[in-house]
Formats: C-alpha cells, structure tokens, sequence
C-alpha cells in the first residue's frame, strides 16, 4: 500500500521538492501499483547474475595526474574550495 | 558485561594511486582540490575504474587476520546526500548475496583474548570538509576532494571488547600489523580512523562516531561506559542511538537524529563486474607476504639467543627488523640487535630522521663486528653512531678521525693505570678489602681513556697492580 | 546537392574528388536552418563545423592519412560528453555544464575525422519515450509534425531521417535508440551490453543501457560500430570483441536460419497495422530462406514492470550527484542549510526524471526492497535464462519494434501506465544485455512501422547481416519534409 506518507519520507530522502504533492502523488501510486505485477512472477528462487571479470583485468596502481586543471573548469563559485551550504548539525 | 565493537577504516598510503581512478593515493602534499579528475569528482558520464593492487592488498590483509575470502566480490552503492561525496552514493562492499566482501570472519588474539572479525571491506574515502563563518548564519561548509576516492579497508570486529584497554591493545597490534605488511603508514595523519559501538550488561548498543584518533578512542570507550552504567544505576532506560564524540567537552553527544538519511537503498553496483580471485592468485599472495611480527620475534629468540625484550622491540618496528635482515649475520645477529635497540632507535626516531640518517647495513655490520672483536668500547661505539648517521663516513675513517680506538696496547694503559692508582689511593684500599669495588677504578680509567680503554684488559692489569 | 546519401556513398564519392567535405557540410547546415525551426532536432550547432570540414578537405587534398569518416556530419546525442562543449541531457539542471572530457565514442570518431555537426534533443536525462520530456521543448516527427519522433534518442532519429547528418549517436536503456528509429523510418541499433563503451555517456541505467547508432542503411550502422566498438580500459563493463570488421560478410543473408516469433510481443494491444507489416516481413524472410516459428518468452509479461524498477533505482541513484555544488547553474550556497538547498537546486529536474526519482528512493528503499527491488533483479535473471534458452533453438528472433505507430505529440502524456507499454517489445534486449536493431519496414498512414530483430549476446555481425537482408526487401518513400 503506497500511502501519501511515505511519497513524503521517500521525497525526502531523494532530496526532492514535491510542490503539488496531490498530482505526483496520484501519479506515482498508479506508477508503484502498477509493479505489484512482480508478485506474480514466481521468481523468489532466481539467483541474481552479474557480470564477471579476472582481478588480471583490473587497473594497473599507477599515478596518473589529470591533464587539466579540473576545478577550474567546474568553478561556478569563488576559490579552489567548492562552497557547499551549512550542514544543520 | 561490558560489550565493544570497532569499525577501523584504514587507508592504504602504500598504494600509488586512488581506489576507482589514476589520481595520487597519498593526497597530503596536494594543493586544494588538485588531486582530482572526472572519475573522483564523480562528472557526469564518468565510471569507476577498479585498482588491482588495492583488492591484492586488501585480500592480504584479510588473511593476516584470518579471515575467509571469497572467490568472487562485489561492489555495493551506499546512496546518501553529504557534502564529502562527490556522487552522493560511496561505493563499499556488502555481504547481502552471500559473501562478496574482501574478507568474512576470521579472528585475532589480543594477549590471550580472541577477538572475532565480523568482515573487512574495500570502499572509498569521502572528500574533507572545513566549515568557515562565525555566526551560524552565515556558515558555509568547504570542501576539499582530493582525499575523495583514497583506498579505505574497513575492518569490523565483533562486539569482543571488555574494556578500552583491549581495544587500545588491539589498535597497536593492528597498525603494527598494517605496517608489518607494508601496506599502510599509520603514523600519516588520518590514516587509521575508527568508530565503537558500546553496551554493558546486555543493555542496548550505542555507536560511536566522529572519534579523531586512537587516544580519543580509549576516552570515548570509557566515557560511554561511564555514562551507560550511570543510567543503569539509575534505572534510565540507554537508547539505541548514534552518538558522537566531542573533542572539546570530552563527551560523547547525542547526534539528532536523521530517520530520513539512514535508507541506504543498498544495491549492486553496476559499473564493476564481480571480481573473481581465483585460490592461484591468493597463494601467490600468502606466499609473498612478509613474515609476520611473532614469527619474526621467534625467529630472533630461538635461532640468534636475542634477549626476548629485545625480540619484541626489534620485531614491532618495520624500519630496523628490515635493516636488522639486511645486516646481520649468524655471528653478529645479537650485536646488532642490541646496537639497534639500545643505542640507534633511540637516536634515529621520527620519519624525518629516518629519512635522512645516512646510515647503511654495512656500518650496522662493522660496528658489530668492531665491537665484538675489541677494536672499540661499546661506549666509542655509541660516539661513532653518531658520526655515521650525520655523515655516512665508514666506521674506519670515523675511527681514526675522532680517535676511537681502544686503547690495547698494554705499555699506554698501564701508565694510565698508574696514574689513576695514585690520584685514587682511598678507592685503591677499599678494592684490596672489597674487590667489587674495583670498578670504580675501571671507570676512572675509562673516564681518563675517553672510553676507549679495553675493558676486560683494564681490569687485570687493575688487579694486577693492585694485586688482588 | 544530394544530400540524402547512405554513409558508405558519402566516403564513395568524397574518395572519388566528387564531393567535398565542406560542401558537404555547408549544404547540411543549411538544410538545418530550413527545417528545424520546424522539427526543433538541435539543442546546439557547432559553429566550427565548416572551418573542420574545410580542414579535413585539406588533408584529404594533401595525401595525408585521413580518418574513414571523411569529415561526414554526426549528430550525438545530448547525454554524451563533447569536451569543452555543452552537454545538457535536455535538462535545466544542466543547462551551463561545459563537459571537461571526451566520451570514448567521440574521442574514437574524432580519431576518424568525423565531425560533430551538433548536439541533439532528448527526453531529458534520457527518461522517456516520446521526447516530450526533454527541459527545451519536444522534437517532432519528420514524417508527420504533430506526431512524437519517439525516444528518448528522438533528436538522433529526427535529424537523420530528415536529412540534418548524415548518422547519429544515441543512447538506448529500454529501447530509446530502437523505438524513435522505428517511429521515423531509419535504422536504429542497440549493441550488446558492453561492446560500446559508455565512458562519456552521462549515466540514466548504467547496468543495461548502451550507446547505438542511428543510420539510413544497415551497413552504415556497421561502418559506426568498427569505428566505436570495443574493449575501453576507461569502461570496465566493456567486453572484448578482438576487433571484429562488422561489414565483412554482411551481404551473407539469412538462407537456412531459424527466426523465433516472439509471441508475447505481438499479442494484446498491438495495432493491427503493425501486426501485418510484422507478417509480412516474417513471410519476405522465410521467401529469403528463413524458417520461421513462434516461441514464446513468459517473462516478457513482467519486463516492462522490472525494468522502470530497476531504471528507477539507478536513475535515483546516478542522478545524485546533480545537487549543484561541483557544477550546475547559478544559485549561491549562502544563506541556506544543505538539506534545503539541494531540495530547492532539485527542482530545475522535470515531473517525469522527479516522479522517476521518487520512485526510484521507493522501490529499493528498506520495507519496500523485497517487494520490488528484489523481485525485478530475479525477473531480469529469469528473462536472461528463458531467452538463452530461446537461443538454443534459434539464431534470431523477431517482432515488431514498437506495438503502436507513433502516436500525436500530448496524446499519452498523461497517462505513464500507457507510455510505459510502448516499451513491451524493446526492453527485453536491454534487460538480458543482447544485440536488437530496428528495421525500417513500412510506412501505413502516412507513418513509419519497424521491425525488431534480436541475436544472442556477441552475435552483433549476424544480427546486421539479418537486418541489411530484412532492410533489402522493401522500398520505402520519402520521407515528406
């Protein structure tokens, strides 16, 4: 059951702002309750599958500096820190 | 019942580079935000690209501590919004589809109490904050990413702590064990970081977070448990809780409490296929493993008669058990060791010094030898080590330099003994009556000698002349 | 000046001194200016193209080495990094970011002379079917204006179709390459998982998603592959394809093999139009000497549900990290705490990426994982199973790209359930991570039908020869713009 409570805590915890919380709301319950077609799948049993590779394949451990001055290029701020707003704690 | 778990996150500083990307592992002497490329800043369309050797290095440790490892591992997303986290997600390891952590359970012993590893984990180091702004209105919090993406193990125990003191105990034995293998250099700074969880007598688990070093660690356990058996004396319910130490009251505080941010929404990380190591591979690792330090220590006791409070300086230090292996032999193995312990880690201490001592295995070796043959006092010696760790000259030349060497010849010390059995007549009478004594008159002879009188020949033409 | 050549005839006649690069380009700008004022393709032209071109004549003139693709004008999608161009995803969040790398594709064309001629539109941060959802207004559908393109590569599709470049770049996750090339009458292709590598490609869902191309011929997809495929130490999902030449041996075609009919694709809801073309293509492959059989995919029915659970999950997940702070668009850090901020920075997303954020935090969240999270990953394996087996017996298999024709531009917005079932036919392949391409095949209506193929993972060369024999059998109009 998808309930307007947890469309909050979930809104929340993704860090978005739901204005209009009604349309969303309706919109992403019938989204959710269309999934509850999972249940009848019949697939508790699956093992889950993942690709594999050899630790051979792996990144050789070398230093390698980037070639440009990256913060630079990102700086929409003052300074070579990044600026990030007060933490509440 | 006093009950604690550690969470260590070590990083490890040997490697060269970060854990997903070519960036410098070691980001200490970097410029703000210099260390970092797309990968670790996390860019958009950026992918992690996994370092071979850290999962080398972390399996390693995994068996230095006993631990099972799988033959395949997995890489997790933590999802969380913080401002240390270029991603908002840290890619860490889990053992939710069987194990595919680094390492499983295994156990290390701790004096002579066994302490359970729950797991060891491989994951990425967040970047550093610094918070600027007096008021709290206008704070703003900066952020450094060149830490960000630093190989981190962490190391979880089960709650088999009894009491800080094991926990401090077993800190030691770790970073000495860390170092031992060559992996991490824990006296970099932030290098070993840990959390502790606390119960005592079954109550409810309280963790610990935001613990700066390993002596805050032993103030924080102790506090807690202060605390915790204080509210039990009262009958107080202790939450279940997250709590934090603060470093300037010396207390651990209640962190508020955010139900929202502790959904994870663990999952599979995508970009990096599992990782299979195959048993070839681990035995080439365990093979090429350095020695650990308790082998060592009875290495040093069994096969070259080193005194055991020698053996067990010797072994913990990295630096000088690998010069001790490159210098001795089976003759001078306990000079050296002594030499080492007694006068040299004392002289050459910190990492600075370490770096610019100028001494070699060769020296090591003369001095040994140079001792055990009576070419020069152990007294001279010590003067000579000196001179060597400052300038690297060859134990002859400093020899004749400073004029170190003993005095053996019989006809120049016997007139220094004259002279001392004139200027000493009370201290002579005393020896004829008390011959133990006599080292008085040893010493006085040394003290005119420079030290560099022949001892053992001081002392019979001592009694000689006296005639005892 | 025609400009409504095949890749493989541009390289022709510029090899041949017929054609020249810059005019070539010169030609298309200006077509670009004629019509897509009308079809909106674009999000950004490279102002440089021209003076690139002109360069690359220079070479060609001077006897120099000089890449295959001959200055030929490529679209790439808005999802894939340009170095020190804009690459936006179609998304206001971000509208100013200047990408400060190369994505492996683009460094691998460059490497070939082609010329990037601009960025394209897209559902924004590739979450859609329609192009709709793009932040900077839809693309519309060459063959029909007030009809959507598809998505959510429908720039791509729209710019080749309408004679804008001459190939394309885009992205596919649940079939966002194959469905806009069904729904405008050109070739779209989605490899298999891991043969190009997504370095550069900005993440939606990186477990299943895939760069394709987006061509007229199939062999011009195979000209793009060669030049894009392969192994990439940047990509550790990449796989290696030892090289492999995509258009050696594709004129083989398919005499002797078998074609499964994928029975759950062209049952409920499929339109009847599309339900003839798929017959009548089945019956031009077995005159052509295939043997055709139904074959049934039982997961087929709960792909659609696993995978925007799963896509859902990653997106929520890879969209993190747009919280404003390392790069964004202007909205200062002082004054606000760091939870508010970033819901406030947030809302430059769109409704469909917000709703799919909160479903993504919803369905792999604790209390709710099991129910769907977990039950989808299981659904994907169970599919992955089936259609292995489903290989065993045949070396393709069949159905149409996309059950309904393309439908009018605000028809479906409304209504995600419904926008959800286009994808019935197309997710399977990027769930099981196997090679699907969409053939041109009809026009009905005045509206393009494709047919879909599929081959089993690595089998990319016979999946191209099936598709060029499949493409050989009609003769399709021109496209009315």
């Amino acid at each position: 059951m998808v309930t307007q409570e947890e469309i909050e805590r979930v809104s929340k915890l993704m860090k978005i702002d739901v204005d209009d919380h009604k349309e969303y709301v309706d919109k992403v319950k019938r989204m959710i309750g269309y999934f509850d077609v999972l249940d009848s799948a019949g697939v508790e049993s699956e093992e889950i599958s993942m690709l594999e590779i050899p630790i051979s394949f792996l990144r050789e451990d070398e230093y390698i500096p980037f070639s440009d001055k990256l913060i630079e290029k990102l700086n929409h701020y003052k300074g070579t820190y990044v600026r990030a707003p007060k933490m509440s704690s | 019942m006093t009950k604690i778990g550690l969470e260590i996150h070590c990083q490890l500083t040997n490697l060269k580079s970060k854990l997903f990307c070519p960036c410098k592992a070691n980001y200490r002497e970097f410029q703000i935000n210099e260390n970092i490329c797309p990968i670790c800043m996390g860019l958009p369309g950026s992918l992690p690209r996994l370092n071979q050797e850290a999962v080398k290095k972390a399996t390693i440790i995994a068996m230095a501590l006993n631990c099972t490892t799988p033959e395949k591992i997995a890489f997790f997303r933590k999802n969380y919004f913080y401002p240390d986290l270029p991603k908002n997600f840290q890619i860490t390891q889990l053992n939710i589809y069987g194990d595919t952590s680094v390492g499983g359970t295994g156990s290390i012993m701790v004096g002579d109490k066994k302490i359970r590893i729950t797991r060891i984990q491989l994951e990425e180091d967040p970047g550093r904050l610094i918070y600027e702004g007096s008021s709290s209105k206008n704070q703003i919090t900066l952020v450094d990413y060149n830490r960000a993406g630093t190989p981190l193990v962490e190391i979880v125990t089960e709650p088999d702590f009894e009491n800080p003191k094991q926990v401090r105990d077993f800190l030691n034995i770790l970073s000495d064990l860390l170092e031992n293998l060559g992996i991490s250099d824990p006296s970099l700074e932030g290098a070993m970081r840990a959390d502790a969880n606390v119960s005592v007598k079954g109550g409810n688990k309280v963790e610990i977070k935001n613990i700066g070093s390993f002596h805050d660690l032993e103030k924080a356990t102790h506090f807690e448990i202060t605390r915790q058996e204080s509210l039990r004396s009262r009958e107080i319910p202790i939450v279940q809780e997250t709590r934090h130490w603060d470093d300037k009251r010396k207390i651990t505080v209640s962190s508020r409490s955010k139900e929202e941010d502790l959904d994870y929404r663990y999952f599979l990380e995508g970009d990096i296929p599992w990782v299979t190591i195959n048993p070839e591979i681990k035995n080439e690792l365990k093979s090429k493993m350095p020695e650990s330090i308790s082998s060592k220590k009875e290495r040093y006791v069994s096969k070259y008669n080193i005194p055991v409070q020698v053996a067990d300086v010797l072994s913990l230090d990295k630096f000088y058990s690998d010069l001790f292996e490159e210098s001795h032999t089976a003759d001078n193995a306990k000079e050296i060791a002594n030499i080492i312990t007694t006068d040299l880690m004392g002289l050459v201490d910190t990492r600075e010094k370490r770096a610019e001592s100028k001494l070699t295995a060769t020296h090591l070796r003369d001095l040994a030898d140079s001792i055990q043959s009576g070419k020069i006092s152990r007294i001279s010696a010590k003067n000579a080590l000196h001179e060597i760790v400052k300038t690297g000259k060859s134990l002859s030349q400093i020899i004749s330099e400073l004029d170190l060497g003993n005095v053996s010849d019989e006809s120049e010390l016997f007139g220094i003994i004259e002279q001392v059995i004139s200027e000493e007549e009370q201290a002579v009478e005393q020896a004829k009556s008390n011959p133990q004594t006599i080292n008085y008159l040893v010493g006085k002879v040394m003290q005119k000698t420079k030290g560099k009188a022949d001892p053992a020949l001081t002392l019979n033409l001592l009694k000689k002349q006296i005639g005892i | 000046m025609n400009l409504k050549i095949s890749v493989l005839e541009y390289v022709q006649e510029i090899k041949n001194g017929n054609l020249s690069a810059e005019d070539f380009m010169s030609k298309t700008l200006e077509r670009i200016s004629d019509v897509d004022d009308k079809l909106h393709a674009f999000l950004n032209i490279n102002k440089d193209a021209i003076d690139q071109a002109r360069e690359i004549d220079k070479k060609i003139k001077s006897g120099a080495k000089t890449g295959s693709c001959l200055g030929m004008p490529i679209s790439i999608k808005d999802n894939i990094c340009i170095k020190d161009s804009k690459t936006t995803c179609a998304s206001k969040m971000l509208e100013n970011f200047v990408a400060p790398y190369d994505a492996t594709v683009i460094t691998k064309l460059k490497e070939q002379d082609a010329v990037f001629v601009g960025k394209v539109n897209l559902d924004e941060f590739a979450m859609g079917l329609s192009t709709e959802f793009s932040a900077f207004g839809p693309s519309k559908n060459p063959w029909n204006v007030e009809c959507v393109p598809g998505g959510s590569s429908g720039g791509s599709a729209v710019s080749v179709s309408a004679f804008e470049c001459i190939a394309s770049l885009g992205s596919d996750t649940g079939g966002s390459v194959r469905n806009p090339a069904s729904f405008c009458s050109i070739v779209g292709y989605k490899p298999t998982y891991g043969l190009i590598s997504r370095y550069g490609l900005i993440s939606y869902a990186n477990s299943i998603e895939q760069i394709g191309p987006l061509t007229r011929t199939v062999k011009d997809t195979a000209f793009m592959l060669n030049i894009i495929s392969g192994l990439d130490e940047n990509d550790n999902t990449t796989v290696d394809n030892n090289n492999a030449d995509y258009l050696s041996g594709i004129d083989s075609g398919i005499e002797g093999k078998k074609i499964g009919v994928i029975k759950e694709m062209i049952g409920e809801g499929i339109d009847p139009r599309v339900l003839s073309a798929t017959n009548d293509a089945i019956s031009k492959l077995e005159s052509l000497g295939a043997i055709c059989e139904e074959v049934s995919l039982d997961m087929v029915k709960y792909s659609v549900a696993a995978y925007y659970t799963i896509t859902a999950t990653e997106a929520g997940s890879n969209l993190a990290r747009y919280d404003n702070l390392r790069y964004g668009y202007d909205f200062p850090v002082e004054g606000y705490e760091f939870n508010s901020y970033i819901s406030k920075a947030r809302r430059n997303f769109g409704p469909e990426v917000t709703r799919r954020m909160i479903i993504g935090g919803f369905v792999p969240s604790a209390g709710h994982a099991g129910k769907y999270f977990l039950k989808a990953i299981k659904v994907k394996s169970k599919l992955t199973k089936e259609i292995n087996e489903a290989f065993k017996r045949f070396d393709l298999l069949i159905s149409p790209t996309v059950p309904i024709l393309p439908f009018k531009i605000g028809e479906k917005i409304d209504d995600p359930i419904s926008l959800f079932l286009v994808d019935i036919n197309t997710v399977t392949a990027n769930l099981t991570g196997k090679p699907a391409i969409s053939i041109p095949y009809a026009i009905v209506n005045g509206l393009p039908i494709g047919i879909q193929l599929m081959a089993d993972s690595m089998n990319d060369k016979l999946l191209l020869q099936a598709g060029h024999a499949l493409e050989n059998t009609v003769t399709l109009p021109e496209v009315p713009i």
